[in-house]
């Protein structure tokens, strides 16, 4: 058996023998017999350390509170990929892929907090100033406040102040936390002043913060929240998978399906005719000269 | 379904608050979490139900019909898959030259030979999958870099536009973005083809069918900046000449990218069936990785667990000057994530990471 590897590379992260499995000099079977957990573990792997045990508590607190989240962009991105019935690792590469630059957006928030940390500490501001500029600036601007806001939990993020107090709880209270309630506490005012509703703090707001409070990268972050989120979307796609029907568009279903025929809303072009290819030439032309079509370009 | 009655819910939270959950009750948080409901939300009756909205197509029980046309017509009269691209992506059918030119460009962007999305797909395959999931692979492999097809157009329109906004001409904005952007991966010349006559072919095959345009015209200009500023010589490569190329065809940045991308996923299908006729599969576990390979830490003891509180240092930093020596000391740490810095934006409307890069 060719035990070679495919891709040559150099790496700090681990190494495999014959022997052993070594990942950041810990081999990862004494790691594992020695009573750490799956969180120390992950700590191993960003940080190349060992974490306190409020560290590690509050890591998997916040995996634990952000593993489900019902009907969100992940678990409708693996329950449209499971209509078609691939395999279901497909489905779980598509839920974590909805992770982006709107949907659970850590790292983003991740490089705001470090950009304004930064910056902070250039300017000899204090972290509460450093806030107030930066809500200042993204509003001003009219750009959306990282970690503010979830269109489904319109008054609060269920999971967001709880996280917030876990961590003071674990006295893991740090820049980063003080950071974020300073944010949200400018952010708050602002709206207010400008009578606008009340937005709260949403689960990568909170999330995130402590995950950088315990000193992740914004990436290793976004990373360890994503692929969380991948365990309960294979639930979702399974559940369809082994309990629905397929496709998405059965008649014979008491309830209309994501894809029947009448949840359709064409609002393109008006039917018309296709020209013959003899016409083709002509109608083409004309067409590209009249310019209707720019309309419809994507 | 609904939300539970009210009796229910007051007794449920009432034995709830008296037995406390956590942090929950905390005062604290912006909200009575022992007044909340129980049960599912109501159907909102007040709006109109559910629909997929669309401007590109729309099917009944008897037809399927893009931007108006019905497809089947289409291919009865003669039409192909090439001309279904410009009636989805454009909604008007191309002239002839038109569809010849992009059938010219989807041949050249099929296959070459085992680049990333054939080694994905391949790698995929020795899992033992199906082929769809190895084809899918392999469009992932498209990004900024590797097939940069978005962020390459996405550049040509911006000095495209600042040279009409500015009033400079085509060598003057081109010379603005060499300055800027030097010759990074989007660039669209680089010294990968100076031996290969493709890229150049292709834009003769543009020009003589009367595609060549704006943007063709701009990617030259790009080539004879870059390699004003350039130590090596540099030339028009195959990213630049299909970008410009299909950008001259009318296609967005946006749907050039998918429209490759999807075209090389054949190519990785047969990569795929390849790799399962030569019958290698791995197994979990299987490959090494030598000692040689490895930078990190040596090997050390673990220490036991009563003893973690010895070894531990929480990350917490109080000020941000404790931060910034934190955040720095950390870039040593390869794979941490602490010396890389990326701006990534909603791609809806333009592609995702603006910057990416080491700090």
């Amino acid at each position: 058996m060719d035990r070679k590897p495919k891709l040559q590379r150099k790496t700090s992260i681990s190494y495999k023998t014959e022997e052993k499995t070594v990942m950041r000099g810990y081999n990862l079977s004494d790691l594992a017999e020695a009573g750490y957990s799956f969180s120390d573990a992950l700590f191993v792997l960003f940080q190349n350390r060992i974490p306190t045990e409020n560290e590690e508590k509050m890591l998997k607190y916040e995996m634990g509170v952000f593993l489900e989240h019902s009907m969100s962009p992940s678990a409708v991105g693996a329950i449209g990929v499971s209509a078609g019935r691939p395999n279901l690792p497909v489905t779980v590469a598509a839920s974590v892929s909805t992770f982006g630059g709107v949907h659970g957006p850590g790292a983003a928030h991740g490089y705001m907090l470090n950009k304004y940390l930064e910056r902070a500490q250039k300017e000899g501001k204090t972290v509460d100033e450093m806030a107030k500029t930066l809500v200042d600036e993204y509003l001003d601007s009219k750009r959306p406040v990282m970690g503010m806001g979830q269109p489904q939990h319109i008054d609060s993020d269920p999971r967001a102040e709880p996280i917030h107090l876990k961590q003071e709880e674990l006295e893991l209270k740090g820049v980063y936390l003080e950071f974020q309630r300073a944010v949200e506490k400018y952010f708050h005012q602002r709206r207010k002043k400008e009578g606008r509703s009340y937005v709260g703090v949403n689960v990568v707001g909170s999330g995130n913060t402590a995950l950088m409070e315990i000193g992740f990268s914004p990436n290793a972050g976004w990373c360890i929240g994503s692929v969380t989120r991948g365990f309960s979307c294979a639930a979702h796609a399974l559940f369809n998978m082994k309990k629905g029907r397929a496709w998405g568009a059965s008649r014979n279903e008491p309830m209309v399906q994501m894809i029947d025929l009448s949840m359709i809303k064409y609002v393109g072009p008006e039917d018309r005719i296709v020209p013959k290819q003899e016409e083709r030439q002509e109608y083409a032309k004309k067409q590209k000269a009249e310019g209707e079509y720019k309309k419809w370009v994507i | 379904m609904g939300y539970l009655d009210k009796d229910k819910t007051e007794k449920l939270n009432q034995l709830k608050k008296e037995r406390g959950i956590g942090n929950l009750g905390d005062p604290k948080n912006p909200f009575d979490y022992y007044a909340r409901e129980y049960g599912t939300v109501p159907q909102d009756t007040a709006r109109a139900p559910f629909q997929w909205v669309s401007e590109v197509a729309y099917k009944n029980i008897h037809r399927i019909v893009s931007r108006g046309y019905d497809t089947t017509e289409l291919m009865e009269e003669g039409y192909g898959i090439v001309d279904v691209l410009f009636v989805d992506f454009q909604s008007r059918i191309p002239t002839v030259e038109e569809e010849q030119m992009l059938n010219y460009v989807m041949i050249l962007a099929l296959e070459d030979g085992l680049s990333m999305p054939a080694a994905i797909s391949r790698i995929v395959a020795q899992s033992k999958t199906f082929l769809t999931q190895a084809c899918g692979a392999s469009i992932m492999a498209f990004g900024h870099a590797y097939g940069a097809f978005s962020a390459f157009g996405n550049r040509l329109e911006t000095y495209l536009k600042i040279a009409d906004e500015q009033q400079l001409s085509l060598t003057q904005a081109a010379e603005l973005l060499v300055n800027r952007h030097g010759a990074d991966e989007s660039l669209g010349v680089s010294e990968l083809m100076l031996k290969d006559p493709a890229a150049k072919r292709m834009l003769a095959r543009a020009e003589k069918l009367g595609i060549a345009g704006r943007n063709i015209a701009f990617l030259k200009e790009i080539a004879t900046a870059a390699n004003q500023v350039s130590d090596q010589p540099l030339d028009v490569d195959m990213l630049g000449a299909i970008g410009a190329t299909m950008m001259d065809l009318g296609f967005t940045p946006e749907a050039t990218w998918v429209v490759i991308a999807v075209t090389r996923a054949y190519a990785a299908g047969a990569h795929y069936i390849e790799e399962l006729e030569q019958g290698q599969f791995t197994r979990w576990g299987q490959e090494l990785t030598p000692v040689e390979n490895y930078e990190g830490p040596p090997d050390r003891p673990v220490p036991p667990l009563e003893d973690r509180h010895q070894h531990a240092k929480a990350a917490v930093c109080k000020t941000p000057q404790e931060w910034k020596q934190r955040f720095e000391s950390m870039k040593s740490v390869s794979g941490s994530g602490f010396s890389v810095i990326e701006e990534i934006e909603d791609p809806s409307k333009k592609s995702g990471i603006k910057t990416v890069g080491k700090l």
